[in-house]
């Protein structure tokens, strides 16, 4: 009887511990990244952004990168509107 | 005069129905604890193993098994609580309205009777709630610390290595970075002036995530100093608050001003706590 209950909590703890390793992860898998450099070129005209004339706009063109107004962040200065 | 408080009063059948409902609730509480005991022994290895095997950055795979387990183990609490409320509280109210008045000699001895009664059962409850602490506690410590000073050490050396390897994607020029990054972050060619995007690898933006655990690590000599305390010394948390801000700032350098009113929110929840 207790050899029989012994191995229904090994039966679930092993039944536990596999769902646990396989259950998908909510926001899915991380594949682990090199440090990288990129840069967003001007879809409009395909100019490099330009930091003098701020992030918001091309310096070039005109087009609008993005509407929101950037406010003082850690990385990110209110300067850097266009 | 018309003889109201001598009158005789007895009740042997609530006598021992309060006696066999007292031992029922132990022996459930004794039988819930032994199985909690059990799964928590039993658990402990394979909470190990996941923990060792478990190749995500957040420990998502252990976290599942861990939530599980402790689900099980709040399980039989609610299943206690329910009971308790149930068969001993609900009880208690029901035998009290059926003996007589308090003020009353007979009144008065079996009030202490049920009394009694009530509180045999919620101090074994007492019991078996700090068993059932102790058990979840040893299921969240059964993995043991990470090691967060190496992997931060780690990742301080792979930056030093990479730090003047990228170049602008625009011109070519070769950029420098002056200083750690732990998100993505607009960096200047200092060439043609234009706005590359620096992404940090995986392990860096996971010095982020762990700094504070990694600050607790390193100023957990002051914390133990405080909890050791007995009453608790509100100036060693405070001791210990201080250092342990001072090591998240010195991970997160850019964080120090945010880490500053965290800081003073915990100060407010410290007087909070200690308050006289």
């Amino acid at each position: 009887m207790a050899e029989e209950k012994d191995n229904k909590l090994l039966s679930y703890l092993e039944r536990l511990k596999q769902q646990a390793a396989t259950q998908q992860h909510y926001g899915g898998d991380i594949t682990p990244e090199k440090a990288k450099m990129d840069m967003r070129d001007c879809p409009k005209c395909g100019a490099g952004r330009a930091f003098e004339k701020g992030l918001t706009a091309c310096a070039y063109c005109g087009f609008v990168f993005m509407e929101v107004k950037l406010t003082d962040g850690i990385n990110i200065k209110k300067e850097n509107n266009s | 005069m018309f003889g109201f408080f001598n009158k005789k009063y007895d009740n042997p059948a609530l006598l021992e129905e309060m006696k066999t409902r007292q031992e029922r609730w132990f022996a459930f509480l004794d039988k819930l604890e032994a199985r909690m005991l059990e799964l928590t022994t039993a658990a402990i290895p394979g909470l190990k193993e996941i923990f060792d095997q478990d190749t995500d950055p957040y420990k998502r795979a252990h976290s599942n098994m861990l939530q599980g387990l402790l689900g099980q183990i709040n399980h039989m609490r609610q299943k206690a609580n329910d009971i308790q409320e149930e068969q001993i509280i609900d009880f208690v109210y029901q035998a009290e309205a059926t003996v007589p008045a308090v003020t009353s000699t007979v009144g008065r001895d079996y009030h202490n009777r049920i009394m009694n009664f009530r509180m045999a059962c919620l101090n074994r409850h007492y019991i078996f709630d700090e068993k059932l602490n102790k058990c979840m506690q040893r299921l969240q410590q059964a993995a043991g610390e990470r090691n967060l000073e190496a992997a931060y050490q780690e990742q301080l050396r792979a930056f030093e290595s990479i730090r003047d390897k990228f170049s602008c994607q625009q011109c070519g020029g070769n950029i420098t970075i002056e200083k750690m990054f732990f998100i993505d972050t607009y960096v200047t060619c200092p060439f043609c002036h234009s706005q590359n995007t620096f992404s940090p690898s995986t392990g860096a933006r996971m010095v982020l995530h762990d700094a504070r655990a990694l600050a607790e690590q390193r100023t957990a000599h002051l914390r133990r100093a405080y909890e050791e305390s007995n009453p608790r010394d509100p100036e060693r948390e405070k001791v210990y608050l201080r250092a342990m801000i001072d090591e998240w700032s010195k991970i997160i350098p850019d964080m120090a001003e945010e880490n500053e009113k965290f800081y003073e929110r915990l100060l407010r929840e410290q007087s909070f706590h200690h308050f006289k």
